[in-house]
């Protein structure tokens, strides 16, 4: 029968490939919540309870599943993206993300049992917003929106706003000033001193 | 004849006051009557925090725009915005409600973005930041829920 029709055979096979690639995709709540969990999982595994090195290689590798580095460097440098060159672009996202991971880390290993619940999402086009609130053990409730841009057909996380605070209009701002009285090279000797 | 010329003055007096009078009135109120320049772009904010018809849009400190209209759509403050032609915002600008000042005056605070494309007449700021209430985040992680 194969030999008989195979473009029957070729739509079937065509769509048994399709089918899990659209799972794949994910909403972009079914996303967050899928990073979110890998890493709570992560922070309380047993097993890797004297390997804080290995513990935090693989948040990174869960961390860079969802977060669009590139996309948040870009938002944070705002106009003075456009002035660098390709190379200067690359160096500059690699210490961003460096700084980020400094700065969050410590805080991400501080988890003590927090729960996380997810109040809504908001899709528009490809763009999209997730809520979440997060419940700490002294019963505080904060929220946290993560803003999302579809990338590759996948949703990546660029921007997250905590008590309706954005972490990338924070760190344009400062980016923003800083530029306005030293040059690049100097901003990424900044960065550099602030990630070694 | 010369009562005649000392009517016309006064009446000369009297319409040159009216008209000054409704000049000052349209100044400020801050009313756009020979046709609003500019365009408009919108934004929504999940709180508008006492913004106010005609609150300053600034760009680096320079008053680029003033709020036209605010209205709820959605349970979330439609913010309409007339800026200034000329100034571009782009795609991924962000429009924080801002206060200013000893009294508290909200305003929008648009921090410039990398992207290429900008918002056209008509359209959407994505990326919006509602007021801070800092005495409100101070309190709950200071002192914590009730229950």
């Amino acid at each position: 029968m194969a030999k008989r029709c195979p473009l029957f055979w070729s739509v079937v096979a065509g769509i048994l490939v399709l089918v899990p690639l659209s799972a794949q995709a994910g909403t972009p709540t079914e996303r967050v919540k899928e990073t979110t969990d890998k890493i709570i999982a992560i922070l309380t595994e047993a097993d890797l309870k004297g390997q804080p090195e290995k513990k935090r290689s693989l948040i990174r590798k869960a961390a860079d599943e969802i977060f669009d580095w590139e996309e948040m460097s870009r938002r944070s440098l705002g106009p003075h993206w456009r002035k660098l060159s390709e190379e200067e672009r690359k160096t500059f996202v690699g210490l961003f993300s460096r700084l980020l991971d400094r700065t969050y880390m410590e805080r991400v290993e501080d988890y003590s049992g927090e729960k996380v619940f997810y109040v809504g999402e908001n899709v528009d086009g490809d763009y999209a917003s997730v809520e979440m609130k997060v419940l700490t053990s002294k019963n505080v409730e904060i929220p946290v929106v993560n803003k999302l841009k579809k990338n590759g057909g996948k949703w990546m996380i660029y921007d997250v706003s905590i008590e309706g605070v954005s972490l990338v209009n924070n760190y344009r701002s400062q980016f923003n000033s800083i530029l306005s009285k030293s040059s690049f090279s100097e901003l990424l000797e900044k960065l550099r001193e602030k990630v070694s | 004849m010369r009562k005649l010329d000392i009517e016309f003055t006064v009446g000369l007096f009297l319409i040159a006051g009216i008209i000054c009078l409704g000049y000052l009135s349209i100044k400020l109120g801050r009313m756009e009557v020979l046709g609003g320049e500019g365009y408009d772009v919108y934004g929504f904010f999940s709180n508008s925090g006492g913004l106010k018809k005609g609150s300053s849009v600034m760009i680096a400190g320079v008053e680029v725009g003033r709020i036209k209209d605010i209205s709820l759509e959605d349970y979330q403050a439609r913010v309409v915005m007339n800026i200034t032609e000329g100034i571009k915002i782009q795609e991924d600008a962000i429009a924080s409600i801002k206060t200013r000042g000893l009294i508290g005056e909200k305003f929008v605070e648009i921090t410039p973005g990398a992207a290429e494309e900008t918002v056209p007449p008509g359209g959407r700021i994505r990326e919006t930041q509602p007021p801070i209430d800092i005495e409100q985040v101070i309190s709950k992680y200071v002192f914590g829920k009730v229950e």
